[in-house]
């Protein structure tokens, strides 16, 4: 047991958080989101997302990268490009990667940006590759780029037997993106009460506000740290675990922490939202919060007697 | 960074769930149900801690010094784990092992450490705690039980109360106040520390009956008792700093998720048995009760990493106690609305669990407290007197 950075990955991040040093700003325009292209350029450059790949290294580095760049104000899509396309038949390079579990004609997060599609079923995952003819954007309070195939039925599929591995990785990602959603909307946050003065005293010396926020504080910290866990020991209980913990507080965590930004909070050039409607979109993937715990249940206790 | 345990911490692990297997009575379940304070138990700790002694399990983590084995922090929390997740056959003495050891090794004079330290190392000392007040509880600082100056020591005059063990104990780890006087300390530099014989004439114990079973609360009335000087642990004006070490340890002293997470373990093997598990509902609540458990060891773990690198402290470990208390309640919560009857003399460690539980964001300072001082002192929330 040991929760301390080995060596290699102090040096991945320490270079990892000078990249990210660049776009901490959130965009100037009030907009609900932005991809950050280049971001996405220079980590690809970069070998950032090809961690999990290289010799040495493996889902837990790969998890540690995926919570920090969430942190960032800018979407980029590395969950999937780190943790889940190394277990697919999926050509090093080909990404962004769009994950999906439902109807091939519902909205599909990152797919106006993905040359690839993922669609995970019961007992097999398929593969497509996607270009961008046949995806329409969709407009979205979400705070990732959504998108929908205009004729679903045109693309061809690759098939994957190993559903569950698929299922396990998204998990994984989906728990560091947002152990590091939550990081930067409670500092966004803890700035705000800080600073804001009502009544003569800052909103975050009320007690009522405080107790919320050391409340939200302990969420952000135990997905953080369920979320590593999971990478490392990639196993289906703690993987479903981590996920399902994260999603079973997004609800309060986002909640309390739009209350405490006021009406600033409901509008786009307060950066809160850029964090929280990340996670308010992750809180419903892989049937949300319910299905991963009866996943954990079943991978802890079994079926039945 | 990892997160498994190493051959040897697997081995310690097993050696002390073997040993349990060997030594606790056959009708242990039914015996530990009224908890580490109850006569039984604290009866029992004095044989079952000679026993740890003797196979060096008691306090391998003290120093070599001491008469501990210099034993990794880990190794230590391993044993706190299975001790609390079997019904802490140790009793009242996981505290004498957890801080009051630690506490006069660091901050006793030789005389009571030559005192205090052989017999807790023998596994025959009991002590109390002797914080709490009518009047101050989390408040501690608040505290009005006297210690006036006499000579040759302090005559000590107030009341504690709540205080678990204080029937079967022979030494309090007391708390008092030097009266007010003209120039002298006031507030928390005026608070000493007394290491207070219980058999001292004009102490009075008595026992409140509980909700959370017997032995664990108690009022003691201290009536002109005397104390000598070379009682007092530390220097008058010593006594915060002595005792913000002692919480920092409590508040982290106990694996009470490892209990938590064995009861929703068992209260699963019942559902099932009784044909209820394969219900999505069931299964669903049970596992967000899991979830606040695994939440709550991974930040407790956090702590004990941070001990184990000799990182200095910090706040997080109100972050993991308010964790503690979520995982607690989160699985008395499931068991209670969906196995009533193990309240209703089903199960008895159910009972046990329930009477924990339900004191878990209270005992050791409110949970409330907790989130006070992470605001403070972990999210870094300005005050409420700041302008």
């Amino acid at each position: 047991m040991n929760y301390d950075l080995s060596e290699d990955q102090s040096s991945v991040l320490s270079a990892l958080d000078s990249i990210l040093a660049d776009y901490k700003a959130p965009p100037i325009e009030p907009v609900p989101f932005a991809y950050g292209a280049e971001l996405d350029a220079i980590l690809t450059e970069s070998g950032f997302l090809d961690i999990a790949r290289e010799e040495g290294f493996g889902p837990l580095d790969a998890a540690l990268i995926v919570e920090r760049v969430a942190r960032s104000p800018l979407v980029v899509e590395v969950a999937a490009s780190t943790l889940v396309a190394p277990v697919l038949p999926i050509p090093q390079g080909l990404r962004p990667i769009a994950l999906h579990d439902g109807a091939l004609t519902a909205p599909i997060r990152f797919l106006p940006q993905a040359r690839a599609l993922v669609v995970l079923r019961d007992d097999h995952a398929a593969i497509a590759t996607i270009d961008a003819g046949q995806v329409e954007e969709i407009e979205t309070m979400m705070a990732y780029p959504y998108g929908r195939l205009v004729e679903p039925t045109a693309l061809s599929f690759e098939r994957f037997d190993d559903a569950g591995l698929v299922r396990r990785r998204w998990r994984i990602g989906m728990a560091a993106e947002a152990a590091g959603c939550m990081v930067s909307a409670l500092a966004s946050v803890l700035e705000h009460v800080t600073t804001r003065f009502a009544f003569g005293r800052p909103l975050g010396s009320l007690q009522a506000v405080q107790h919320r926020l050391a409340m939200a504080s302990e969420i952000a910290e135990s997905t953080r740290w369920l979320a590593f866990r999971a990478a490392w020991s990639d196993t289906e209980a703690d993987a479903a675990i981590a996920a399902g913990y994260a999603q079973a507080h997004i609800s309060q965590f986002t909640y309390d922490l739009h209350q405490f930004s006021g009406a600033m909070g409901l509008t786009l050039e307060y950066p809160l939202h850029f964090w929280s409607y990340r996670l308010r979109a992750l809180a419903g993937e892989l049937g949300g919060a319910s299905h991963q715990s009866r996943s954990a249940a079943a991978a802890i206790w079994g079926e039945a007697a | 960074m990892e997160f498994g345990w190493s051959p040897e911490e697997q081995a310690h692990r097993q050696r002390i769930r073997a040993l349990l297997d060997e030594t606790l009575p056959d009708d242990w379940e039914q015996l530990s149900v009224h908890g580490p304070g109850s006569d039984y138990q604290t009866d029992y700790s004095k044989q079952f801690c000679a026993m740890l002694a003797e196979r060096g399990l008691l306090v391998p983590h003290w120093p070599a010094a001491y008469g501990g084995e210099d034993a990794p922090v880990w190794h230590q929390f391993i044993l706190g784990e299975e001790m609390w997740a079997a019904g802490e056959p140790r009793g009242a003495q996981y505290m004498n092992v957890n801080w009051v050891g630690p506490v006069l090794m660091k901050f006793g004079t030789p005389d009571q450490i030559a005192r205090h330290i052989p017999p807790i190392h023998a596994g025959q000392a009991i002590w109390c705690q002797g914080f709490s007040e009518p009047g101050a509880g989390s408040d501690l600082a608040a505290l009005r039980t006297t210690a006036t100056p006499v000579e040759g020591g302090y005559s000590v005059s107030g009341a504690k109360i709540w205080t678990s063990y204080a029937g079967k104990a022979d030494t309090c780890f007391l708390l008092a106040r030097l009266p007010a006087r003209e120039g002298g300390p006031t507030g928390k530099a005026a608070i000493v520390i007394l290491l207070t014989d219980m058999k001292s004439p004009g102490i009075q114990v008595k026992q409140i009956p509980a909700l959370i079973g017997e032995g664990d609360i108690h009022e003691v009335f201290f009536d002109e008792v005397f104390v000598p000087t070379d009682c007092r642990l530390g220097a008058e004006g010593q006594a915060w700093e002595i005792i913000n070490s002692v919480l920092a340890n409590e508040r982290t002293g106990i694996a009470r998720y490892e209990f938590s997470r064995r009861m929703l373990d068992r209260g699963v093997a019942r559902l099932k048995e009784e044909g209820r598990w394969n219900d999505p509902v069931v299964q669903d609540r049970a596992a967000r009760a899991l979830m606040l458990c695994e939440a709550a060891r991974m930040l407790v773990y956090r702590i004990v990493d941070g001990k184990a690198r000799d990182l200095p402290p910090d706040a997080f470990p109100s972050v993991a106690r308010w964790a503690v208390v979520r995982a607690d309640n989160g699985v008395n919560d499931f068991l209670t609305e969906f196995l009533p009857d193990g309240l209703c003399g089903g199960d008895p460690v159910q009972l046990a669990h329930h009477q924990r539980a339900i004191a878990a964001g209270v005992a050791s300072g409110a949970a409330e407290i907790q989130l006070n001082l992470i605001a403070r002192r972990w999210l870094e929330l300005p005050g409420e007197s700041r302008k």
